[in-house]
């Protein structure tokens, strides 16, 4: 067994890639030693990447595809390349509307109300962390927004209460790799420089008065307490080369967003492969994030563009998708660099589950309905990845953390509201979507109209606001509704899907069209529009 | 003058005076049994009192014996009580005591450590680069400070002094060295890494093409531009030389981790990392003026929280800084320099105990962050622009910004509009200065609205402003504090009339015929700092509000204003001297002692006569005996 951790130096370097020509690290000889058989196997990490402000679904939903046969969305793009190594699901969420700080605690924890228990990838460090000796990290972009704290945490401990998130690539690179007492070349480093501050400080004590010398005193004696820790540390290292982890290199100074974000995904990967921890959450921005993308270009705050439909402008839209494709982008950076790190006999992505996603819909309307959720990794061969699993109704965020939890062999009957796991994820077998066949039809009544057919958002960046209803045989319907009637019918929750809507119409450049809703209702869906907060 | 003081004085402790004939024994019957000796219960001891010279040193304990025996609280109830004439003699002998002219008396320098601020400030100007926490900023987000250097090294508690800058009693520990040795340790890396090489070519005159290599010249030329830099004085040649000894022979990278090594060193050694250590002793005197570089340290450490600068350097090199009128030409200089900020932002919130508005507003950062800045920027006006220090409760100039402008009526008409662009949904706005005109009931720090919404209600008002202007030590309530009375059945009585009735108990009255006239004097403001009694507000039929007073001195006033013009007039020579004594401890970064009085007394006159500005005041302090001299012992 034990002959799977020894894995040649050469082949080492030649997966670390040219970045990190490093010295192979014992890590998992150490794990074979102990003799534990389950060890032998790689461990397999949980990192969970947040997205926040939602999406606009008609850039990042996936339209009439089939498990194996898809074609990704515009905004997948970025990570399209990454396609073999991806499990994309859909029809993930709730129903009804979501404020933006519940939304950001059902992300990990499966559902808003599920307040009094820790979030999955908590429950899941708990179980693997094993002999890495950090336990989990959280970590974030930005400070916290206090008006509403939770849109600042998707980590919680086991009492439901936030986990304290840290945001500086370098202090963490540091807390890993460069604690000065926990690396025999950094002792013998320390050691040198406190002998030669005593020698120092001790021709300063001749010249001392009585006053000075008390103070003289206490320095003295933090050093010999210092030297002291360090004696009990254990031996100190004559040669450089044992320190192992001497040759990573620690991260520049950020000078902007897109740095920082960059330094902290190559700490996050070199954490995960030199099994520093095995669980790691990062929040690309707080849920309702303000953050002024100005190394893009964009002057307005994230926030305000996400609201898309309200303020909408072809310009404001544009802003918006470079933003999202920038998140997607640095999925994209994420999985690159855990494809480049060798990892047993594999790359480190084969022995991790990466979970990238929001837990809003639409982000103008806070649909918690088709969230954008990705899976990525092959988890040591428990997911079956390449594939683009669309549910036949909404699964709640709680059933996919059952999956995971159980995929990390943590026992647990239920989580959230779920019962019952989601299946498919290793490949076997679950309800697919399939288009249930309904008739189309309009009728017209001076002023009113009534029609049914499939709902659509345009695809026209130009007309972001407006909606389409498709009906066989003729042009589609074009709907331009107030804010008021897309909130509070819920519209975007039933873009997608066949409806019945009766609304009063105008005439307008010489077509019909659609300006106020006066009845709306889902053919096989729910036809209320749902509570917000929900 | 001050030999004759002394003659004056001297011979009084030395014969055995009032205190030793009176005091002294009432100590020995009815105090050492609890007090002194094996108990020293509430940690009082008078068993090392003996003579009015020891008394001397422990100016609030008698504050406190003269209350507590006015009052009967002490002895206790199970002990023989002193007798009126007993009582009589303790408080008559503190009179005279406190009237008593003193020598001016410096206590022995003791060196301190930097402060997280004093050390942030300086490894700033040292390194020419700030360490910073990597986190993206957002409007209405709280990031904590960006300081690295603050987000690792624990909060320094107030010393003595109530001031942060008094490390005295927070000694340096094994963790706090490892600190340092980290913050030594990245900044180093950072001025040698690609980074640093910007601050790496200002510090040594490279110019524009230099490509960054470090050779022997050149780091021989770092070490001389850098030890002196970290050590804030010339340094010898002979240590410069043992530095470039240890460097001899290195080159590339090996030379690159020698300076790095050399520098760390001189980065955790005391005489970085403390304030004082190098002063330079005259050998044959124990009292002497400190060395211009020392008098360069404390300038600038008290006005700048920060290292000196190279003109500062300059001037304490060649030794004119210890010229007559030096001193106050380069506080006009420091003033005016950015750096000065700190002497608000440090000296000002500590000062005005400002840090508390934080508490207030949990959140809202956009709101809160108007009145944490309302008072600063205000301050900041007062020390830099050579306002009148009486300007600091009334004055025709505030701070103010969008969130704060609703609080000064007409008057916001004339500040610049207050523009949001497309596509920002909240921002903070920066302070204009506005110049009051036609907006009732503000002017000074008493009627900000921060101010007024940091402490709710006219006891805590009234208390607040004792205690932080007039410099009034009122105790702590005593354990046995009876509650507010509810107001009779029936009968309807107002917050006031309660407290009116709350101090017909003579053990309240103590303090709250002291609190309760200024107090209620501020109870036309609500809690958020609005004014309720503005012409243009109707009340309604609610109850009238009274602002009248009458302060135990005797003053009346009819309303707020009128207290204003009280505490600017008859209580101006009191608010200054509490000023003065702030100022100089926080200069000093020590507990003021009795030694101190003569300078307070010296400097307090002079400004209340001349009605001085701040910065005069400042350049007082910066000239008396307690701030230029030292003694070694």
């Amino acid at each position: 067994m034990s002959r799977n951790w020894k894995i040649e130096r050469r082949t080492f370097l030649r997966g670390a890639g040219a970045l990190l020509p490093l010295p192979f690290l014992n890590l998992m000889e150490a794990n074979a030693r102990s003799g534990d058989l389950r060890s032998s196997d790689p461990p397999t990490r949980f990192m969970t990447l947040f997205k926040p402000n939602g999406v606009h679904p008609p850039s990042w939903n996936i339209n009439g595809g089939k498990e194996n046969d898809f074609r990704m969305s515009p905004l997948m793009q970025p990570f399209a390349k990454h396609k073999e190594d991806l499990l994309i699901l859909d029809n993930m969420g709730d129903f009804g509307f979501s404020s933006h700080s519940n939304s950001t605690r059902r992300f990990l924890c499966g559902h808003h109300q599920n307040s009094r228990s820790a979030s999955v990838d908590q429950l899941i460090a708990e179980h693997v962390q094993g002999d890495a000796p950090h336990r989990s990290l959280e970590l974030t972009t930005e400070g916290l927004f206090v008006n509403q704290i939770g849109c600042s945490y998707i980590s919680y401990d086991k009492n439901g209460g936030m986990m304290p998130r840290d945001s500086d690539p370098q202090l963490i690179f540091d807390k890993l790799f460069r604690n000065p007492l926990s690396d025999p070349g950094k002792r013998a480093e320390m050691t040198s420089l406190l002998d030669r501050v005593s020698s120092d400080a001790k021709a300063l004590e001749r010249k001392a008065g009585v006053e000075d010398g008390d103070t003289l005193d206490e320095y003295f004696t933090a050093l010999r307490e210092t030297e002291l820790k360090l004696e009990k540390m254990g031996p100190l290292d004559q040669g450089l080369e044992s320190s192992k982890f001497d040759r990573l290199v620690r991260p520049l100074a950020p000078s902007n967003m897109d740095e920082q974000v960059n330094a902290m995904l190559d700490v996050i990967a070199m954490a995960l492969w030199t099994d520093s921890t095995r669980c790691i959450s990062y929040m690309l921005g707080n849920s309702n994030s303000r953050m002024i993308f100005d190394f893009l270009g964009i002057k307005k705050q994230h926030h305000y563009l996400s609201h898309f439909f309200r303020n909408f402008s072809r310009e404001n839209i544009d802003s918006l998708l470079k933003i999202s494709l920038w998140h997607m982008e640095k999925f994209d950076y994420l999985l690159n660099k855990l494809k480049s790190y060798k990892d047993h006999n594999g790359r480190l992505l084969d022995h991790c589950v990466v979970l990238y996603g929001s837990g809003m819909g639409h982000s103008d309307n806070h649909t918690a309905q088709r969230l954008p959720v990705v899976l990525a990794g092959q988890g040591g061969g428990k997911l079956k990845t390449g594939r683009y699993l669309r549910y036949s109704k909404n699964q709640e965020l709680g059933r996919l953390h059952l999956s995971l939890l159980e995929l990390f062999g943590v026992e647990q009957e239920s989580y959230a509201n779920a019962k019952q796991p989601l299946p498919g994820l290793n490949g076997g077998k679950f309800d697919e979507f399939s288009e249930r066949p309904f008739e189309s039809w309009v009728k017209v009544n001076s002023d009113t109209m009534t029609v049914q057919g499939r709902l659509r958002m345009s695809d026209n960046l130009d007309e972001a606001k407006v909606f389409y209803i498709d009906v066989a045989g003729r042009d589609s319907i074009r709907m331009e509704i107030g804010f008021g009637d897309f909130h509070s019918r819920n519209v975007a929750y039933h873009v997608g899907t066949p409806i019945k809507l009766t609304g009063k119409t105008v005439e307008k450049d010489g077509s019909t069209i659609l300006n106020k809703i006066t009845g709306l209702e889902s053919l096989f869906g729910r036809s209320n529009p749902g509570k917000a907060g929900g | 003058m001050r030999t004759i003081l002394c003659i004056f004085f001297l011979p009084a402790c030395l014969l055995g005076g009032v205190f030793e004939d009176q005091v002294v024994p009432i100590l020995e019957r009815s105090c050492l049994k609890c007090h002194g000796g094996e108990k020293t219960k509430g940690k009082v001891d008078f068993s090392g009192i003996l003579t009015e010279l020891d008394a001397g040193d422990h100016l609030d304990l008698w504050e406190t014996v003269v209350e507590v025996v006015e009052l009967g609280e002490m002895p206790p109830e199970d002990e023989n009580p002193l007798s009126p004439d007993e009582k009589k003699g303790i408080r008559g002998w503190h009179e005279e005591f406190l009237k008593l002219p003193v020598e001016t008396a410096i206590p022995v320098f003791r060196p301190r450590r930097l402060s997280a601020n004093e050390y942030r400030n300086t490894l700033r100007s040292l390194f020419g680069f700030d360490l910073e926490v990597g986190i993206a900023r957002a409007e209405q987000t709280e990031s904590g400070d960006k300081s690295l250097i603050l987000k690792i090294l624990p909060p320094d508690p107030p010393g003595k002094s109530g001031f942060f800058n008094d490390t005295h009693s927070t000694p340096l520990s094994s963790s706090l060295l490892e600190n340092y040795t980290y913050l030594a340790g990245i900044s180093l890396d950072r001025l040698f890494s690609i980074q640093g090489k910007d601050s790496l070519a200002r510090m040594t005159g490279q110019n524009e093409d230099w490509n960054g290599e470090i050779t022997p010249d050149l780091a021989k030329k770092i070490v001389r531009s850098f030890l002196p830099r970290i050590f804030r004085r010339s340094v010898k040649e002979e240590r410069i030389k043992l530095v470039f000894e240890q460097l001899e022979g290195k080159k590339g990278k090996a030379l690159v981790a020698g300076l790095k090594f050399e520098f760390k060193a001189a980065l955790i050694s005391p005489e970085f990392l403390y304030r004082g250590f190098l002063a330079k002793q005259d050998e044959n005197k124990n009292r002497q003026p400190v060395d211009p570089f020392e008098l360069a340290e404390r300038l600038s450490y008290f006005l700048w929280e920060d290292m000196p600068d190279e003109e500062l350097f300059e001037s304490a090199g060649d030794g004119s800084l210890l010229e007559k009128g030096e001193v106050g030409r380069q506080i006009e200089r420091m003033l005016t320099d950015s750096r000065a900020r700190n002497l608000s932002e440090s000296f000002g919130v500590q000062l005005l105990g400002l840090s508390s508005i934080d508490d207030q507003i949990k959140n809202n950062p956009i709101h809160l962050h108007a009145l944490r800045t309302q008072p600063r920027d205000f301050l900041h006006y007062l020390f830099t622009e050579d306002r009148p220090i009486m300007e600091l409760l009334d004055s025709n100039v505030t701070f103010v910004n969008q969130s704060t402008s609703g609080f000064y009526g007409n008057d916001r008409k004339r500040l610049a509009p207050f523009h949001k662009p497309r596509g920002i949904e909240r921002q903070r706005t920066m302070n204009q200065r506005l110049e009051i005109k036609e907006a009732e009931g503000r002017g000074g720090i008493l009627t900000m609205p921060s101010i007024l919404s940091m402490n709710h209600g006219p006891i805590l008002r009234g208390t607040w402003v004792l205690r932080t202007i007039l410099g009034v030590r009122l105790g702590e309530p005593p354990g046995d504090v009876p509650p507010i009375k509810p107001p009779l059945r029936g009968k309807k009585m107002t917050f006031r009339e309660r407290f009116e009735a709350h101090r017909e108990n003579v053990t309240c009255a103590r303090c709250h015929e002291k609190i309760d006239p200024i107090g209620f004097a501020l109870d036309g403001y609500d809690k958020n700092g609005r004014y309720l009694l503005a012409s243009y507000h109707n009340r309604g039929n609610q109850p009238p509000i009274d602002t009248s007073g009458k302060l135990p001195s005797g003053e009346e006033f009819k309303d707020f204003e009128g207290l204003k013009r009280i505490l600017t007039t008859t209580k101006r020579e009191q608010v200054i001297r509490n000023l003065t004594k702030q100022i100089l401890s926080y200069a000093l970064g020590r507990k003021l002692g009795r030694g101190d009085q003569g300078v307070v007394d010296k400097i307090t006159v002079k400004a209340t006569l001349e009605n001085s500005s701040w910065k005069e005041l400042l350049i007082e302090v910066a000239n008396s005996a307690s701030f230029r001299e030292i003694v070694f012992k």
